[in-house]
């Protein structure tokens, strides 16, 4: 049956809250769980990945298949997290998979297998690795030049070693509109993940689902009919979802005016709350420490952007000119003002490829003269690796101003006198053994050197580096290729399984159809792995695979 | 004429940096959004170009956000490769959103002092540019 647009009108009138769970994987692992226990919320977010994450757990599958996601993930949710998730009803949408997402989603099965949560169900995400499709692209016309330096892949002769590209909001809105718990998506760009919550949560993804939509249509397109700026809450979910997706950055952490934080040791996570007329407020968990407030807010809008005419994200270009932010009252600010652009024609791809060989070393200098010291110690080590020709050595004099522009530092390395230098060499190097001969040059220094060098430990081991690869492609190439899964331990009866997503639509909403909604026939075929892939007629959502599958 | 004096960007702005490949961006918020013309007249591309000599190798952008009164300043080239093949301690960029505040920067003397910038020096340990430009 043909629903039309106004029939889908959602009402909200309390917002809808959605946490940060932290900033990078590597944050301070079990603080979701605080924030959960603390504080109501209808969705947790979590962003692990940064540029480079990928490419490390591409590394780490290769070494064990069943690795290559964020950790820390496993950490918080055993410590009390997936009990929390599951008590409180909190939907967590998190790009923990990585390189595996299908793994990670096994974990958190397990995960809530072990407190008695059998019919969790967790979706999964994938297809935004594009590596194993490398060849068929660059056959068809996608040349995937390095857009920062021009260079072309086919000029580079390099092994391209991991290759991700950052799928937009629509998937997560389809995972949760089926009735996912919990989503663990490989990468997923940071603002999408609270984007796609509030696709799911404002009706968009259902109004998508009556029209016949597919998902990957750009998802202005999904807004129901009285939403009469769809480009715009968009824009204002986008930045609502960059805001919080680095933590505690936003409620106190990293701030110019850091001596006004109160209690940094117990800093809360974020919180976003998104209203009805698609204001954001910026609030913080309950507790513990931190602050949030307009100057704070305004470091996180400005944080890690280009030109802020246009903030591009899969899902709308945000104009971030002229969003105002202002206090509202204690540790709550309120947002307003984005405007939104079509979404790009094309997506941002993660790259790696490999690099040379690196190594890092430090030593402590102390006594008079400590930078003479120090400076000796450079040249000597400098002299003893001359015969390496493609060795390249940084030195860092620690303590002399490393953190200024180098000829701001020149200028001042004569006034400075300071007690103790710690001397830093990074190096690099196309031969591992270049890097070798460097480990071992290191620690000699304290005996062969001159007098108050110390500070010295085991020879590091060589380490291959990846080199950054940022390119773009189509988003066709991309998006018809998105899987979505559904795993879940159990079978699940029909009659709970009807109208599931609505019923379970989180707290806060208002559907003015449920009634209606819950006459309509819906079956799902009720198997454990439940495959819900788009075909590829790009027109119709169908559910093409039933099969069992052991978990 | 009026007077050019040089301040401490921190009696200025507040700010932070972060990396994009081996870009990294600098927004710098007035601490009065009606602060922010001086702002914008004081830190330029050309100023920014002078105070990270060859620390940066690319362009240099600067994009006012008046709904915030800040600017944004992306310094391109400017880790040392990015953050994973940087040989630099602070491969990311996190640092320079906080080392720049101590950098002095012209204001006009009149206009600053009429909308209340502290003209004062807060810190020994800034380095005046006035000599270099």
């Amino acid at each position: 049956m043909a629903v039309s647009k106004s029939d889908v009108a959602v009402l909200f009138e309390e917002p809808i809250r959605i946490g940060s769970g932290g900033g990078f994987w590597g944050d301070r692992p079990l603080a979701p769980v605080d924030l959960l226990k603390s504080d109501d919320l209808d969705y947790m977010i979590i962003d692990y990945l940064a540029e480079l994450t990928l490419s490390i757990m591409t590394k780490q599958k290769r070494r064990d298949p069943s690795s290559g996601w964020a950790t820390d993930l496993e950490l918080w949710l055993a410590a009390g997290g997936i009990d929390a998730l599951r008590k409180k009803s909190v939907k967590l949408v998190t790009n923990a998979g990585g390189a595996n997402p299908e793994s990670c989603a096994r974990m958190v099965l397990e995960q809530a297998s072990k407190i008695g949560w059998h019919e969790c169900k967790v979706a999964v995400i994938s297809g935004d690795d594009i590596l194993p499709r490398l060849d068929y692209l660059l056959a068809n016309g996608e040349d995937l030049t390095h857009f920062e330096t021009g260079e072309k892949l086919s000029d580079n002769g390099v092994e391209m070693m991991s290759a991700n590209a950052y799928l937009g909001a629509g998937p997560i809105a389809s995972a949760l509109e089926i009735g996912a718990d919990i989503i663990i998506t490989g990468r997923v760009a940071d603002a999408s993940l609270l984007v796609g919550c509030m696709l799911h949560s404002a009706g968009w993804a259902y109004n998508a689902f009556q029209l016949g939509l597919t998902r990957e249509s750009p998802v202005v397109d999904w807004a129901p009919q009285h939403i009469t700026n769809p480009l715009d809450v968009l824009a204002q979910w986008t930045i609502a979802g960059h805001l919080i997706e680095c933590g505690a950055q936003v409620s106190g952490g990293n701030y110019s005016n850091w001596g006004e934080v109160p209690n940094l040791a117990t800093l809360t996570l974020p919180i976003a709350e998104i209203y009805l007329n698609s204001d954001v407020k910026i609030t913080r968990g309950k507790a513990g420490g931190g602050m949030v407030n307009r100057k704070i807010v305004a470091e996180q809008l400005i944080y890690e952007i280009g030109d802020p005419e246009e903030y591009i994200t899969p899902d709308v270009i945000v104009d971030m000119r002229n969003i105002s932010i202002e206090d509202e009252s204690e540790d709550v600010v309120i947002v307003k003002g984005a405007i939104g652009k079509p979404e790009p024609k094309s997506l941002k791809v993660s790259a790696a490829v490999e690099g040379g060989w690196f190594a890092s070393s430090s030593l402590l200098v102390s006594g008079p003269h400590a930078i003479a010291r120090a400076n000796a110690c450079d040249l000597a080590l400098r002299a003893r690796l001359s015969a390496l020709e493609e060795l390249e050595i940084h030195t860092e004099f620690i303590g002399s101003g490393v953190t200024l522009p180098k000829n701001i530092r020149q200028e001042l390395f004569p006034l400075l006198n300071p007690p103790e230098i710690m001397l830093r060499w990074a190096v690099t190097s196309p031969n591992r053994r270049d890097i070798t001969d460097f480990t071992q040059e290191v620690a000699p220094l304290v005996l062969t050197g001159p007098a108050g060098v110390g500070g010295y430990g085991a020879r590091p081991k060589p380490r291959r580096q990846l080199q950054f690869w940022p390119t773009l492609i189509s988003r066709k190439s991309v998006e018809s290729l998105v899987k979505i899964e559904l795993l879940t331990h159990l079978h699940i009866s029909a009659e709970s399984e009807r109208f599931h997503f609505i019923r379970r639509r989180t707290r806060g909403f208002i559907s003015r159809l449920q009634d209606e909604l819950d006459e309509r026939e819906w079956t799902r075929p009720l198997v454990k792995k439940l495959g819900w892939e788009r075909n590829d007629s790009i027109t119709d959502l169908t559910i093409q695979k039933e099969k069992e599958v052991e978990i | 004429m009026s007077e050019t004096v040089w301040i401490p960007l921190s009696n200025l702005a507040h700010g932070r940096s972060g990396d994009k490949g081996d870009s990294f961006n600098i927004g710098l918020i007035a601490h009065k959004k009606m602060w922010l013309e001086i702002l914008e007249l004081s830190v330029t591309p050309k100023l920014l170009d002078q105070w990270y000599g060859d620390s940066v190798t690319g362009l240099i952008s600067v994009w006012p956000m008046p709904g915030i009164g800040a600017i944004n300043c992306l310094l391109r080239g400017g880790l040392g490769g990015g953050a994973t093949t940087s040989l630099r301690l602070d491969a990311q960029g996190k640092i320079w959103g906080q080392s720049i505040l101590r950098m002095r920067v012209p204001v006009n003397k009149k206009q600053a002092e009429e909308l209340g910038v502290p003209l004062n020096n807060q810190s020994e340990n800034q380095w005046d540019m006035s000599h270099i430009l």
